[in-house]
């Protein structure tokens, strides 16, 4: 027995594996647990529903999300969304799942298109992006160099359509609440970025670039191979203007369709100042969320519900922030609070 | 005895756990149990993290999903180490505890020194990073290196050099 084993030795437990099946079912019944609905995805699409369609899709979400909460003025270009403040917004996979597309609505047309590039260092970051790139002083073990990639600012167009909409709904049998005839070819400017995104190796994973052995984890076994294990983004959050639409409009037509359920229109009717802040959307069933202080200012923290992974999103000084990784939560903290 | 357990805990019949579920809870569960033991070295702690992992796959994942077993053991393991930081944050009295009813030694004396160098030791595998912390709980549970790197979406290649410096960090962290 090697000094380890010995060290790790533990009795022999004794497992009545029937009775702890029993113990299971009642708990499942007890407290309705639902299983996994059938077809549900596979394990790297989990880790993209916990990570990349966290982070990545953020931007898409919020952008339907400030669909829900513009306002504006008639006949007069004026800037709607502006956010000041973050607040998590529960959503149901079932939520993600049968919420319309943007693009059921209207038409999306990208004036400049997002094409995040690849930067060799910290300071092309800087210049690229015009904006002051920071550093955490602070880096858990086992986490190694960075690699910078910069989103330029982007911009589009969303015209409204009324043809459209009734066109995707009789695609999906679905019969949804007719558009307003002064949203019907009304549009919205969007505005986005720039953002600067920092990938951290995991050093405890071997980063050979061949693959050639043919040994590796691309199976997809697990949730968390191939991710960095840890990112820090910061970027300009999304503005809106609008030519013309009034709030209640908007936001009634739209938390009216179906898919939206009655409990995300309730939390995202009770936002007190739609217009400066930027709802993040925290999927439920696979993550929870909670109010933390971050460099001084409030954040949202966002753990996922494994326990493997953390997120941590705060705004200051006009700069959306966000580090995430397979990191606990004192550690992503750590990192926020050690940016400079 | 399922009726009988139900009637026990004092819940009504639901509509019953899918078979292929069932089927994988039966062919892992002895092994998950033994991955959290291992790390938190208290059978009860052992199995109330059993159940957690299995409600957590059975909420999100298909009975079905060839990944399965993989993704069992590494929650086991982090969900175990979990249980182990918050223990230890504590405090020692209640780490001690934990080892004292797992210990099973005769001699009351022999016992609470056992129960010490476990809980030592345990703190120690806390205070590693979370993958070497996980490497040496799944492997000394007898997981092979493929269902290691299965499990922790590592290389089969390199868990030996990464085993390797895991012990020498444990090894370092219980010295200290």
């Amino acid at each position: 027995m090697s000094d380890i084993e010995e060290m790790l030795s533990v009795s022999e437990p004794k497992i009545d594996t029937e009775r702890a099946l029993a113990r299971l079912r009642a708990r499942v019944d007890a407290e309705r647990i639902a299983p996994v609905s059938r077809g549900a995805s596979a394990p790297r699409r989990v880790a993209v529903n916990i990570w990349v369609r966290g982070l990545a899709a953020a931007a898409t979400v919020a952008l339907v999300a400030t669909l829900l909460t513009v306002s504006g003025l008639a006949e007069t270009i004026l800037t709607i969304f502006e956010p000041k403040q973050l607040v998590a917004v529960p959503i149901t996979s079932t939520d993600l799942n049968s919420a319309a597309s943007f693009g059921a609505y209207g038409t999306l047309t990208w004036t400049e298109q997002p094409k995040p590039y690849d930067v060799p260092d910290i300071r092309t970051a800087a210049r690229e992006s015009g904006m002051t790139v920071l550093t955490p002083s602070n880096l858990p073990q086992g986490v190694g160099a960075p690699r910078y990639g910069v989103m330029p600012k982007t911009t589009a167009t969303f015209t409204f359509s009324a043809a459209k909409t009734t066109q995707a709904a009789a695609a999906q049998k679905r019969t949804p609440p007719p558009m307003p005839a002064n949203i019907d070819g009304s549009k919205l400017f969007i505005t986005g970025g720039p953002a600067v995104v920092a990938f951290y190796t995991d050093t405890t994973a071997t980063t050979g670039a061949t693959g050639a052995s043919g040994a590796t984890s691309t199976s997809g076994a697990s949730p968390f191979s191939g991710m960095p294990k840890l990112i820090v983004a910061q970027g300009k959050p999304p503005v809106v203007q609008s030519d013309g639409v009034t709030v209640d409009q908007l936001q009634s037509y739209l938390l009216a369709q179906p898919g939206i359920s009655p409990q995300l229109a309730a939390q995202i009717r009770a936002i007190k100042d739609p217009s400066s802040t930027l709802p993040v959307p925290i999927p439920v069933d696979m993550a929870t969320s909670k109010k933390v202080t971050v460099q001084g200012v409030e954040g949202i923290f966002v753990g996922d519900s494994t326990g493997l992974g953390s997120a941590v999103i705060w705004q200051k000084d006009g700069i959306v922030y966000g580090v995430a990784g397979t990191l606990t939560e004192q550690q992503v903290l750590a990192v926020a609070n050690s940016l400079h | 005895m399922e009726v009988a357990e139900r009637l026990r805990l004092g819940t009504a019949p639901g509509q019953g756990l899918p078979p292929a579920f069932e089927e994988l809870f039966r062919k892992e569960y002895a092994r998950v149990v033994a991955i959290a033991h291992r790390v938190v070295a208290d059978a009860d702690e052992a199995e109330d993290v059993a159940q957690d992992v299995f409600v957590s796959f059975y909420r999100k994942h298909p009975a079905e999903a060839h990944y399965a077993a993989p993704w069992l053991y590494a929650a086991a393991a982090h969900t175990a180490l979990n249980v182990l930081r918050s223990r230890e944050r504590r405090g020692k009295r209640d780490a001690a505890e934990a080892m004292r009813r797992d210990g099973q030694v005769p001699d009351p004396a022999q016992a609470a020194e056992t129960a010490e160098t476990r809980s030592e030791v345990r703190a120690a595998l806390g205070r590693l990073p979370d993958r070497s912390a996980a490497l040496l709980a799944l492997r000394y549970s007898g997981l092979s290196y493929e269902e290691i790197a299965a499990a922790l979406g590592l290389r089969q290649s390199s868990i030996g050099t990464l085993l390797r410096r895991a012990e020498d960090a444990f090894r370092k962290e219980v010295t200290k």
